[in-house]
This record gives structure tokens, sequence and C-alpha cells, in this order.
């Protein structure tokens, strides 16, 4: 190929002879990188790379027109002669002569010693990158090193094909002492890695592509922030939230409605000791919700007990509480609340096998359970909570159905807990847009960004803050609100659906005397000086 | 269920809480005085099912009927009524087989225990228990050893697991509550006991334990620690319970049990070589899962109890799956336990299964014999009836309702005489120890391709390893083949069949006499071995040199007259075999859809999911689900009116590792923005943009990067 170029291409005398000059190749890169540079320079400043393409070849063709020179003029003349025969002249002794000849300068410019860059060097690619600069450097063109250099290209133009982003990265490493001489050769190499670049290689299967996305020195994102964007605030969220309209809405609930269909079958395989959980994309909350008005419709004795997951504050306590008081035998004594969660779990268990049959009929109490997002934050981070979970599944007397949101939700459960999970699964796609209880979409992508926009302390706070108040205070702060919503409905309503959504809301008052009266009759407070305490916390 | 969307209200201010009772309607607490008026709202099938939610109290909701909705109440009730007799005989046979499994190891551990009480030895006894990888089959053996001990060395039993006992003071404490717990079912007032004589004990004190246990009027003071999974315990933890056990079994005679995943040699090596020697132990081992699944299936899926078959498919990939995945013996008895429930609850043909009394002409609509007609199995024994010039006996199953409705009736009897057959042979085939695949293999093979032992087209080509038996083999063959139809096989059900095969077994008789004839009087004769044709010997290379040249020749024309009748009696055993090991594949059967359930797709949606896939197809194609107008066109590519999460996928699919938000948005906002069609201003696309993140990261495809500014992290190539 080098071959060809030499023919086609006219001879640039002036740059060539000065690109004779240098005996020291120490040199060579100081000069060759100006262009180099220019042209990324250039590169950078562009937004589209294609547009810039032509600009560039040209630039290059000047170039390479300029660099092949030598090598023609280095290579013998009598060589193309023979080039019909490249084997034979291969093996002549002559050949060889002058390439050990040659490549001594090289050794001796210590661009090759292994002390330098040894190790690390050892991929395909860098070999065969340095064989083609070697070969220029030492200018010998013979014809087995033509075949040679063939093969070496074409490894290094394989590996670029995949690199093609790389390839600048790597560029620059390189860049630093041989590059130059390469160019020769790399006319045509470059051409066709500029051209491939810009579109990563696609339909490659997904792990083939976690390893080609998580090349070191891949990450190659624009600087471009959001910074000119003005981000949401939960109010204006909000708002723009209300008027939004999701065209799917129908066809969502159409969904809903074809999930409905199968309430009988999950009904059945709870009843038959399985435990379903649904999973897929979309909030399954509603579903879910209505999945428990049918268990309760079919047979109202059942208990059903519903816990969402999704919830922040999530403890195996809550959850234990809440079925205690489900079961009518326990609620009663009160007891078992108090004590540790595993206490608690044995005598719930126990007593569920213990208890008659309170109905006249004859069926056993059983509890249904009904698990939001079995695979949200505060559920997968502890694992007792999912042993506990299943623990109460693998009880006869208790019906386990969960959702979960996750794509990956089948880690959650090693071998044992899956046993007595004993769980069926149902794809249920809902596409039903998460509500805010379940997502708290703002608190989210901005956690995401790493923008600390929270809430004032958030739900989390608050709820830390009302606990450390005493109890009275915490009962006036619930009627404090109460008033005031009731007041901001009232006023709301007045002043018309319209004016409901901003305005009003500033001007809400609650007149303190009904207060205090309030409070008083609930036994919040006694005095006036007390409820003016009480105010203050 | 637009209904259903605006009647929210009622649960708003639950949907903060952790955890709640479910109220149906909160302003009725008399929910229950109108228990029929719910369902139809909902249920559109269940109309015609006006007493299904009384029915439902017993045992679970009632079926909903099939045919869209015609299926008679009689047949629902019918399909139910098999399903809850057909289960739980199956059920009950599987557990008997599980613990009779278990029961040698039992044996030994608790005949071990027995011994080292009575040996005087300062060092514990410890049992180790070689389970196995699959800690979920683990539970059944450690319950089976808490009865047993309980029962019969009338120790106290204490199951450990890593994660209830993380620290030595949550072990002690489990130890003892266990321990004391146990008892309590027997004499309530054990808690004053223990704080007896004014003392009260710290609830990790092995004293108080000791109290207790000298309070009981038996001489039980052995209490046998369980440590179920003993790899995951924390060492140190171990090496401390077991010291402290030793320094305290003056007082507490403390027994150990180790259930070992892996090997002692390893669990050895964990502790410390003090305490260690502290152990007196020996080794038992498990009942490989392998034999236990084989003796499942003998018992529960060919066993002749088992009203519905499983398919050859379904049964294959089951098998594979034990297999392959190292799932316990629980995760097949579910599946098992599924295709039953899908037989039943789905398949409206399912109803032939009855018994003849209560299947009758009124019972099978017009839509049962329509199901029938549309069958495979149908369409196969008409043209087969065409085939063979019974052109009545097919016009009419084509055309007369009545007399296939008797043809249906009898299948049933030929259903039975089918699998008799069929189990006979496989039992038969067993127990001449000629073939070496294994009884599930066989029984797959049996059901999906028939047996055949036909050397060159048979499914199990028997024939030449029949023909080379010498006469030893030859008479003791024959003596197998004897006693299995005499004893038949417990395992699946078969009784001996003796006055069923008298041919058989009258020829086999006459084979046997035959042949030790023979033998005796080849003995007498020459004393040469009695040999058939087909033997290796019988075949002698001969070489002759004539004029210098090698002649090869071969020669069996030595056998004598007695060789000649021993080959006859191959033959002929050989005969009877093809005969009685014939079995026909389950398919050519005539209506086989009602009693075998092959259909793998259920099982695999329901057991092995495939989330990703799931998720995947549904934001890569919404239009897969939603079927909506608008977003058909994209047809898997990207579209501006799909839902934002799922352009937002897409995008989030072309990115790289890292993934600059700014630009995402930008590529979100010119998709959807007010240039585009859908023409959103952007403080709306931006809400839409936020939900989509919000929705990305809540299913966790992307996370916080801190790589740089505005930047996430993609987490899934899938």
């Amino acid at each position: 190929m080098p071959r060809r170029k030499t023919t086609t291409e006219a001879p640039a005398p002036p740059v060539s002879r000065k690109r004779d000059l240098p005996a020291d190749p120490y040199e060579v890169p100081d000069e060759a990188e100006t262009p180099r540079r220019r042209r990324r320079l250039e590169n950078n400043d562009a937004v589209d790379k294609e547009g810039v393409g032509e600009e560039i070849v040209s630039v290059e063709e000047v170039k390479s027109a300029v660099e092949v020179t030598p090598a023609k003029r280095r290579g013998r003349p009598p060589k193309s002669a023979v080039t019909g025969t490249p084997k034979a002249q291969a093996t002549t002794p002559s050949n060889r002569r002058s390439r050990t000849l040659a490549e001594t300068p090289v050794k001796l410019n210590g661009i090759n010693t292994p002390s330098r860059r040894n190790i690390a060097d050892r991929s395909a690619r860098r070999k065969s990158a340095r064989a083609l600069i070697d070969r220029v450097i030492g200018g010998t063109v013979s014809d087995d090193e033509v075949e040679e250099g063939d093969i070496a290209r074409e490894i290094y133009e394989s590996s670029e094909d995949e690199e093609a982003e790389a390839e600048e990265q790597a560029g620059i490493e390189e860049g630093q002492e041989p590059a130059t001489p390469s160019k020769a050769p790399g006319r045509k190499r470059r051409a066709t890695g500029r051209k491939k670049s810009p579109t990563p290689p696609r339909d490659l299967p997904p792990h083939e592509q976690y390893f080609y996305q998580n090349k070191p020195g891949l990450a190659k994102t624009s600087n471009n922030t959001l910074s000119s964007l003005d981000l949401l605030k939960h109010d204006e969220y909000f708002s723009v939230l209300r008027q939004l309209e999701d065209p799917h809405a129908a066809d969502v609930n159409f969904l809903q409605s074809l999930h409905a269909e199968s309430f009988p079958q999950w009904a059945f395989e709870l009843s038959q000791g399985f435990s379903t959980c649904l999973y897929g994309y979309g909030s399954k909350r509603r579903l879910l919700h209505n999945f428990a008005t049918y268990l309760s419709s079919q047979n109202p004795s059942h208990k059903i007990v519903i816990i969402n997951g999704y919830v922040r504050t999530l403890t195996a306590r809550d959850i234990l509480t809440t079925l205690t008081s489900a079961l009518p035998s326990l609620a009663p004594g009160g007891g078992g609340g108090t004590g540790n969660p595993s206490t608690t779990l044995q005598t719930l268990l126990t007593n569920l096998t213990n208890t008659p049959a309170p109905d006249a009929d004859g069926s056993p109490t059983t509890l249904t359970i009904l698990v939001n997002s079995i695979d949200s934050p505060s559920l997968r981070s502890k694992p007792a909570l999912q042993s506990l979970l299943a623990q109460l599944a693998s009880h006869a007397r208790v019906r386990l159905a969960c959702t979960a949101d996750t794509a990956d939700f089948s880690l959650l459960w090693d071998a044992a807990l899956r046993a007595s999970l004993n769980l069926v699964f149902h794809d249920c796609t809902t596409f039903a847009p998460r509500a805010p209880c379940e997502l708290d979409v703002v608190d989210e992508v901005h956690e995401l960004l790493g923008r600390k926009a929270r809430r004032a302390g958030g739900k989390e706070g608050v709820a830390f803050v009302l606990r450390s108040l005493p109890e009275n205070a915490r009962a006036l702060f619930r009627l404090l609100v109460g008033e005031v919503l009731v007041a901001a409905e009232e006023q709301g309503g007045g002043a018309g659906a319209g004016g409901a959504g901003g305005g009003g809301e500033g001007e809400v008052a609650v007149e303190y005397r009904m207060v205090y009266n309030k409070a008083v009759e609930e036994f919040i407070c006694s005095s006036e000086m007390a409820f003016r305490t009480l105010l203050k916390e | 269920m637009a209904e259903n969307e605006y009647n929210n209200v009622s649960y708003e201010e639950d949907d903060h809480r952790v955890a709640f009772i479910f109220n149906a309607n909160p302003g009725d607490s008399s929910s229950s005085s109108k228990p029929a008026a719910r369902p139809t709202k909902r249920r559109k099938v269940v109309k015609a099912d006006a007493p299904g939610p009384q029915e439902g109290l017993q045992a679970g909701p009632a079926f909903p009927p099939l045919f869209n909705g015609a299926e008679g109440p009689d047949a629902v009730r019918i399909r139910r009524e098999l399903f809850e007799t057909a289960w739980p005989v199956l059920e009950g046979r599987i557990q008997h087989v599980l613990r009779e499994a278990n029961r040698a190891t039992l044996d030994q551990v608790s005949s071990f225990l027995q011994q080292a009480a009575e040996v005087e030895t300062d060092k514990i006894p410890a049992g180790f228990i070689i389970t196995g990888p699959n800690i979920a089959s683990q539970d059944l053996l450690f319950e089976q050893l808490a009865e047993r001990l309980c029962t019969a060395a009338r120790a106290r039993f204490v199951r450990l697991r890593a994660s209830e006992a993380p620290h030595l003071k949550a072990a002690l404490k489990k130890i003892i509550r266990d321990a004391t717990a146990r008892a309590a079912d027997e004499d309530d007032d054990v808690d004053a006991e223990v704080m007896q004589g004014g003392r009260k004990y710290l609830d990790y004190d092995l004293e108080s334990l000791h109290v207790f246990l000298n309070q009981q009027q038996q001489q039980s003071r052995r209490v046998v620690v369980a440590f179920q999974d003993s790899e995951a315990f924390d060492s140190g933890l171990l090496t401390d319970l077991i010291t402290l056990f030793h320094s305290w079994r003056g007082r507490i005679q403390f027994d150990l049990l180790f259930g070992v995943a892996t090997s002692v040699e390893l669990f050895q090596a964990r502790l410390l070589k003090s305490t260690a020697r502290q152990l007196y132990g020996a080794q038992f081992d498990v009942v490989q899962a392998n034999s236990v699944l084989d003796s499942v299936i003998k018992s529960a899926v060919a066993g002749t109890q088992a009203k519905l078959r499983i398919g050859p498919s379904l049964l294959r990939s089951l098998v594979e799956r034990q297999q392959d995945q190292v799932a316990g013996i629980q995760v097949f008895i579910s599946s098992l336990k599924y295709a039953y429930m899908c037989h039943f609850y789905a398949n409206p043909l399912s109803v032939l299964l009855a018994s003849h009394d209560s299947l009758d002409r009124k019972l099978l609509q017009p839509e049962h014999i329509e199901a029938v007609r549309t069958l495979d199995s149908f369409k196969a024994e008409t043209e087969a009836a065409v085939d063979a010039r019974q052109l009545n006996h097919a016009q009419s199953l084509i055309e007369d309702d009545d007399y296939l409705v008797g043809q249906i009736l009898e299948q049933e009897e030929k259903r039975q005489a089918y699998l008799l057959r069929l189990l006979r042979a496989l039992h038969l085939l067993t127990s001449t120890g000629l073939s070496s695949t294994s009884f599930t293999d066989l029984y797959i093979l049996a059901l999906g391709d028939g047996i055949d032992i036909d050397q060159s087209s048979g499914t199990v080509p028997l024939e030449d390893a029949v023909k080379r038996q010498g006469p030893d083999e030859f008479l003791s063959l024959i003596d197998r083949l004897l006693s299995a139809v005499q004893a038949g096989n417990s395992e699946l059900g078969l009784e001996g069949w003796e006055s069923d095969a008298e041919d058989f077994v009258t020829s086999l008789t006459d084979l046997r006499d035959e042949v030790d004839g023979l033998m005796e009087r080849t003995k007498k004769g020459n004393g040469t071995a009695l040999k058939s044709k087909y033997s290796a010997q019988s075949r002698v290379m001969r070489t002759t040199v004539v004029a210098q040249k090698v002649q090869l020749s071969r020669d069996s024309a030595t056998l004598s007259e007695e060789d000649k009748a021993f080959t006859n009696a191959i033959d002929a055993l050989l005969g009877l075999l093809s005969q009685a090991l014939q079995c026909d594949p389950v398919d050519n059967l005539f209506l086989h859809e009602v009693w075998v359930f092959d259909s793998k797709s259920p099982y695999r949606d329901v057991f092995v999911p495939r989330p990703g896939a799931t998720f995947g197809r549904a934001l890569s194609r919404p239009h897969d689900y939603l079927a909506c107008a608008c977003c058909g066109r994209a047809n898997g590519g990207l579209g501006s009116t799909l839902p934002a999460t799922s352009i937002l996928y897409h995008l989030y699919l072309e990115a790289g590792a890292l993934i600059n938000v700014a630009d995402l948005w930008s590529a979100y906002y010119a998709l959807v923005g007010e240039e585009s069609d859908v023409g959103l201003d952007e403080r709306s696309a931006l809400v839409h943009f936020y939900r989509g993140m919000a929705e990305l990261r809540m299913m966790g495809f992307v996370k916080q990067s801190k790589k740089k500014a505005d930047h996430v992290a993609k987490l899934k190539w899938l």
C-alpha cells in the first residue's frame, strides 16, 4: 500500500527536505505534533465531527503527502522494480542487512528499550503500532516488512474499530514520541478510523456492551450541566403535575382491568399456600388495593393487612404491632407489642395456630398480608425483615402477596427464604404512575444529581421534631393543623375553584379562642397558660 | 374500574402509614351483610356464579366458570372437588416419602446420642449431619429430628440459625428461651418457676436453664442444640459456645448437632484445636437429593394414585431444573402442585376425570362437547377411524353428541388400562436390570415415545442385552421378572398382577423349567456350558492354512441340540418381553388432554420469572402492553408519544456508562418539546422528565455518580 502511495503522490520537495533532516528521532515528534494538536483543537471546537471531517482529511492529505515522501526517498529505487515477487525479495541477505542497519539507531535512541515502556505495552495493538512506527523511523520498506506491516496495521485497525472513540485518547499517549512517523502508512488508517468513530457499535450482546462501555478512558460525556435550567421545586412540580394529563390514562386503566381479571386466580394461589409476587413496570399499589377489596368481598372474615414497603421508616415492630392488632384474639391482651420482634412473632404465630375458628361457619382465621414494594430500600436493606416476612408466609394460615418494583428483586431471597416464601410470580406491568407517597420524585432526582435541595429536613425531619415533643404538644399540633386545613378548605371553596391553589393559602387563619376551646375539650390542656406554653412548643 | 379511580379518597390517609388493617368499606362496619354485591362489580366473569362467596368459605375461593362463564356451576364445583381430592392424596404420599428418606439418618442420630449419653466422657457429643448444599431442604430434617429427640430421648431441642444468633448473647438467649418455652406447652407456670426463690436470672444466664431443668420432674437434663447452617456461624461464636457448653457440662448435658453443607474437615479447620478436642463426634449422611427426587417421582408422578399425569416435556424440564440448579425438592413439589392447580383451574375438560356417577349427560354441556371436538386427539382418532374404514364410527364421533359422550365415558377405563400397562411395563423393565437408565428417564421416555425394546427402532433397545444372556443370567432374569409380577411395586402403588397375566407367568415358568432341564442335560452330557447362537463364543474364527495362504472362515455350526433349544428359549423370552414391554406414547390416546398436563409455559412464567426482560419490554415497547393508538408507530423505537420513562429508557440504552443528565434532558426536550408534535412546554416536560428519572432510579437503572457534575452512572446492561 505504501508503495501505491509513493507512486501516486507527487513529491513535495521543500517540506520533504526538511523532513529528511532529523537524524535524532527526538526531534521528530516536536515538529510533527503541531499539526496534530491543531487538528485536535479543531476537532474539539467543532460540535459536529462529520462537518469537520472533510477539512481534516484535506489537512491530512497534505501532510501525508509530505510525510510519505521520505519513505520513498529512503527506499532504494530498484525495489519498486521487483515488487512482483515480494517473497523472493524478502529472503535476500542484502535486505536483511539493511534492516538490521536501520534498526540499530532506533535502539540507541531508546524508543524501543524495554526498560522504558516494557510491561505495559504488551498488547498486540501497541506492538503492532510500534512495528509500524519503527519501520517508518528506520525508513526501510523492505518487502517482507510490508507484509508484516500489513498484518500489524490490520491488528491496529481492527482494535481501532472497536475503540473508535478511545483512539484519540490513546493517540495522545502514543503521540508523545513517535507518532509522527506513523503518519506515512497511517493516512489510510486515520481516514477509516475517523469514519467509524462517531457511532458506537450497535447490537452488541449485553455483556459485550458492558465491557465496551466500561473501557477506561471511554467516559466521554460533554461538560454541559443543568446550571442553566431552573430545577423544579416541590410546589411547582405538584402544581404542574396537577394540570398535566396522561394521554395513556385510559389504556392504563384498561391494563389494570385486565390484571384484575386474574384476581380469582391469585386468590386461589394464595389459598393453596403460594405467595404471589407481582412484578413489572408501573405502580402496582392500586392493583394490590383492588385485590384486597376483592379478597375481602370474597370472604369478609379475612383479616387483611397492607404493608407499605415504600415508607422509609418501616420497622419490624410496626409490622408486628399491626398484625397483632389485626387478630381479634390477641388484640384485647394488647401484649406482645412490647417485647422484641422475634418473641412477638412467636406469640403471633402460635396464636394463629391455636386460635379456634371464631366464625360460626368453621372457617379458620386467615391473615392475608399484602406488601407494597417488597424490594423497596427500607425492606431491602434489612435482611431481618425479609426473613420475618418469610416466617410469616410459611405459616399455614398466613397468606402473602407482594409487589416488586425493581428488575432484580429475585436476588432478595436465598434458597431458604425462597422455599418458605413459596413464591409464584406474575407479570403485572401496569404503567400506572406512582403516587407521591410511593415515590418522592423531586427528592429522588435531586439526590440523583447530588443536589441537596431536600425540603427542610424532609418528611423524616418533621417526624423527628414531632417525636421529640411531649404528647400534649403533639396533640395540639394535630389539632391546629386540622383546623387550618379545614379553614383553608372552606375558604378555598368560598373563593371558588380558581383561587384555591395559590392565593388563599397564605391568608388562612384560625381563631385563637376556638382552638383553645377545642383543646380544652380534648383534654390537651387545662388552662390558658398551659395552652400558650404548648403553642410555643 | 372507573369507579375505582375515583373512590381512592378512602385510603389516602393510609398511604403514608407503614402498615394498616385493610377495611374494604370504611363507613360500613357490617360489610358482610352484602357479600354477593361486591364481586360482581369487578369480576365480569363471575356473574353466573351467584353462590360463589358462600361456598368459598370452606377452602378458599371458588373456581371461576370457564367457557366465558357459560360453564355450569356443577361442573365448576366438580373441578374444584377433583382438585381438592386429588392433591392432598399426593401431598400425603410425598411427605411420607420425604420422611422415610430421612428415617435412616434419624435413627442413626438418635441412637448415637443415646449411646453418647451412656458413655462417661467429659466431651460433648456432637453429630455432624452432612446435609448438602441445599439449605431449604434441611428444615424438614431438623423438624423431624426435633420431634424424634423430644419424644425418644426426652431432650429439649433448640434449633439455631446463624441469622438468629449473631452473637453469643443472642445465641444464649435463644437457647434458653427455646429450651424453656418448649416445656411451657406442657406446664404453664414456668415463668413463675424460673423466677422462683426471689432470684431472677438474666435471660442469657445458663443458670436459669439449669434451675429450670432441675425443677422439671423428669430426669431429662439434656439439651440438644442444633446448628442448622453451621457454615454461616462465626467461628469465634462457635468456639465460645462450645467452650461454654463444655464448662456447664456437669450441670446441663448439652448435645450438639451441626448441619454441615461442605465437609467435616472444613468445619473442623474453622474451630480451635482445643475446642475441637472437646467434641466427641460422629458423622451422618443424608440421602442424596437425586434419589429423593427419584422416589418422589415414582410415588407422586408416576404412581397409580396420581390422577393427573405430568406430560413428558414438562416433567423433563422440571427434572432438568432440579439437576441444573440446586433447587430443593420443595421447589419440585410446588411445581407439581402448580401443575395440578393449573389443570383443574383452567381446563374445563378436567371435569371428565370425575367418577362415572357424577358425570352424566346433564353435566356435559354443549360447550364441553364442542371443546372435545377441537382437541388434537379427537382429530387423530377420527382420522384413524376413517383410515381404518370405520366410517360410521368417525361420522358419529363428529355428528352425534350422545355417541361422543358414550365414547368419552369409555375412555376412563381405557385410561386406567393404559396406565396400568405402562407402569407394569416400566416395573418389569427396571426389574430386569438390563437398562441402565434411571426410572425417571424411563418414565419420561415411555410417556413421550412409548416403550419398544426392538434393537434398531425401539426406544429402549434391550434386544441385544437379552440375547447375550448366558443360561444362569437367563434363569435369574426370569426369576426377577416373575417376582416383579408377583410383588408389584409399593412405591408406584402397583400391586402384583399374577392373576391378570397368567399367560405371561406360565410361559415364563415353562421357559425356566426348560432351560433348567437343558442345563442339567448339558452338564451330564459333555460338561460344556450351555450357549446360544447369540453368545459371543458361538462365533469362532477359523484360520486354516491352505497352500501357504491363510484362510479365515466363520463358523457357527457347532451348536449342539441343547444349545439350539436354549437359543429358541431366548427367542421365546424375547417375544414375551417385547409383547409385555410394549407401550404406546401417551399422545396416541384419545382424549389424553383430559388427564395429561404438559404445558410448560405457566410453569416457566410463574416459577422462573424473567423480570429483566419484562421490564425491558415494557419500557422499550410500551405498545405491547398499552395497545394505545398513539405508540404503535414507534414499533420498538423512540417515539415522542411514549411514556416519559420509556423515552428515557431508550435514550438510556444508547448512552454510555456515564450519562450526562443535562444532555439527556436536552435530548428528551428536543423529542417532546414545543417544536415536536407533542408540544409540551418546558416546565411540563421537565416534570415528566423528573418522573422518568425518579422511576429509572427506583427501578435500579441509574445511580448517582460523583465523577462529574450532573452525571448519573448506568447500572444495567441486560
